[in-house]
């Protein structure tokens, strides 16, 4: 499960994160982060046996988890399948299938942006 | 064998067979040529990629009292009105008037929204004369008010084109597409056998006055384009480089924005996506094995565009087949492709002009001229006075640190020499780093004693070959005020700084006045 976690300035002294993966079963991967001493946010990739119960840790610790749907988005509108943005790709989350249409793995994808800002029409877009 | 009269008849009679480029490849690795020739009478061709060199003629109408438009801008975009009063040529690559739109719309844009039927606003300016009183014109039009919106585009269709790569350590945003640094990806455009000049490599079909599939609409061949060139190094009778070029013609106002699309290249300006299609007679065995070119027999070489210089170096040759795989290796690393052209829309285009043959819409031309297939070269641009070379700038001897030197010697040797930076080398006067006034500023604040703590380590560098032009060009891009020349042994040589830039270019000027 991907998610932004919101750090108000009273926990970002406190080592929530390294916690949660001391104490629970979790596969945990950051895809973005911005977290100052005035708080921030960071986006994660979550999983394993004990996801359920972390994500339950992480908000008794007070940090405001709000799961995401979709990291990227493509508007077919617009999108002309040129495949500007395959190679751009550092996970291989976008490919061209044998008709030679464009394809955004949501689930491989983690929101670098090098699409979003490579793409000839503006199609492709991050979700906040 | 056959005529295109005869091919034209039976497109009438609704019996011609019409197979795509793709196809085609298909029929002629099983069936041979000559057995191709007979069965299939029209090959229909496509590409679907980004064309700069695109753009369209409107005429306005005349307004009361009327106007000679000097200066016209068309959604903010300006097109070219040096012509008659209410004429104007909008090109594809021109960016916005306003610097903060700039070039996320452009020419291409514009002419991507007419075609859709929005309304447009013309803003028009002129000097006034005895017949053309008005000097101001503020208004909008649309597609349909227009009297001509005729697409003329001087240079379309490249025969075939280089792949692009990037050995830089930087990021790089050129016309083939995002280069990633040390070579991270490639990007190529052409549509490979589908592509129109690449199915008849000698146009010994396609010519003057030649009906196309030109965004949706028909169109013609004008002639030869811009940087038409037939003498390149050829492989399996293709060009392996760019090559022959077309001039189209169309009326935008048959277009159909699904084969016609504005677009932007990153950090590099609007451009159009055009869609063309070239529907090829097959009259003898000789065209229909030409048509039967694969991906795989069509070679171009990859280059690095990292070397901004016309003549780029060659990285390796591949081929479409390698290249459409999405994947190729480099220098032992497998790294992927972006197509850039759309090779759906190719498909699509092909796919299109078939269908209006074979339901009898579109017929078969005879060229009224040939297009030249051999003699054409591409001459360079000469520069009467030739680009100042790093090398020979007056350099002052360059004062170096050692990583090991304390803080309070390199201020020393700062002031002392009466300058801003110092670059940081080795035992062999190899470059390691380089620190700036402000860095020896920032050391003292922050009280650090050891030069590697404040010194940058990923250098911005001149070689001693570049021409100063592009070492401006880069001291302006990282902000930053100078660069240290290395020679290819990354040799500290000397400091190139922003001033000694300035004051190259008062003296260049100050020569130049002298000798008017």
């Amino acid at each position: 499960m991907k998610a932004w976690l919101n750090f108000s300035p009273s926990i970002v002294s406190k080592t929530v994160i390294s916690d949660l993966i001391k104490h629970y079963d979790v596969s945990f991967n950051i895809l973005r982060a911005d977290i100052t001493p005035k708080g921030g946010k960071m986006l994660i990739d979550i999983s394993g046996s004990e996801a359920e119960k972390g994500i339950q840790y992480l908000e008794k610790e007070g940090i405001q988890l709000n799961p995401i749907k979709k990291v990227v988005k493509k508007d077919e509108e617009k999108c002309m399948d040129c495949g500007e943005c395959v190679s751009l790709c550092p996970v291989e989350a976008i490919t061209i299938d044998e008709e030679w249409t464009v394809h955004l793995d949501d689930q491989k994808c983690i929101g670098c942006g090098f699409c979003t800002s490579s793409c000839p029409t503006k199609a492709i877009k991050i979700a906040d | 064998m056959k005529t295109i009269e005869e091919i034209n008849q039976k497109i009438r009679d609704g019996d011609a067979v019409v197979v795509t480029a793709s196809e085609m490849t298909r029929i002629v690795q099983e069936n041979g040529a000559e057995e191709a020739a007979k069965e299939v009478d029209v090959v229909t061709t496509g590409t679907f990629g980004a064309m700069c060199s695109s753009g369209a003629f409107f005429n306005f109408g005349h307004s009361d009292p009327p106007i000679k438009m000097s200066h016209t801008y068309l959604n903010g975009v300006e097109a070219y009105s040096g012509l008659a009063a209410v004429d104007a040529y909008l090109g594809a690559t021109q960016p916005h008037r306003n610097p903060d739109i700039g070039l996320d719309y452009g020419g291409a844009h514009l002419l991507e929204d007419l075609v859709r039927g929005k309304e447009i606003e013309l803003v028009a300016e002129a000097y006034g004369t005895d017949c053309y009183p008005r000097t101001e014109v503020h208004t909008f039009i649309s597609l349909e008010s227009l009297n001509q919106a005729i697409m003329v585009n001087p240079r379309n269709c490249y025969q075939n084109y280089a792949a692009a790569t990037n050995s830089t350590e930087e990021t790089i945003y050129t016309y083939l597409g995002t280069l990633l640094p040390q070579m991270g990806n490639v990007g190529y455009s052409s549509a490979g056998e589908l592509s129109p000049l690449l199915n008849d490599p000698y146009f010994q079909t396609i010519g003057v006055g030649t009906r196309i599939f030109l965004c949706g609409s028909q169109g013609y061949i004008l002639g030869e384009g811009t940087q038409h060139a037939t003498d390149g190094e050829r492989e399996n009778g293709v060009p392996v480089g760019s090559a022959g070029t077309l001039m189209l013609q169309g009326d935008l106002k048959k277009m159909d924005a699904k084969f016609l699309r504005g677009a932007t290249m990153p950090k590099y300006g609007p451009t159009l996506y055009v869609g063309a299609g070239i529907p090829i007679p097959i009259l003898n065995e000789e065209i229909a094995q030409r048509t039967g070119i694969s991906d795989q027999d069509i070679h171009c070489n990859i280059y690095d565009y990292g070397v901004p210089r016309r003549s780029r170096p060659a990285v390796m040759e591949t081929n479409y087949q390698e290249l459409r795989s999405g994947k190729i290796e480099i220098n032992g690393r497998e790294v992927q492709t972006s197509p850039l052209s759309s090779l759906k829309k190719a498909l699509e285009v092909a796919q299109e002009l078939k269908s209006w043959i074979e339901k009898g819409n579109f017929f078969l031309t005879n060229p009224v001229q040939n297009i030249p297939n051999k003699g054409c070269t591409v001459k360079p641009l000469q520069i009467r006075r030739p680009s100042i070379l790093v090398k020979d700038l007056k350099i002052k001897p360059v004062i170096t640190a050692r990583a090991e030197d304390d803080i309070s010697g390199v201020a020393r040797k700062m002031v002392d020499d009466n300058i801003n930076h110092v670059p940081v080398v080795d035992h062999a006067g190899r470059l390691m780093g380089i620190v700036t006034s402000w860095d020896i500023a920032h050391a003292v604040a922050q009280d650090s004693k050891k030069l590697t703590e404040v010194m940058t380590k990923k250098v911005i560098v001149a070689m001693e070959d570049e021409p100063v032009e592009l070492i401006a060009r880069r001291i302006d891009k990282h902000e930053i005020s100078g660069v240290p020349i290395v020679n290819r042994e990354n040799r500290v040589r000397g400091m190139i700084t922003a001033e000694d830039i300035s004051r190259l270019i008062c003296s260049q000027n100050n020569k130049e006045g002298d000798s008017q």
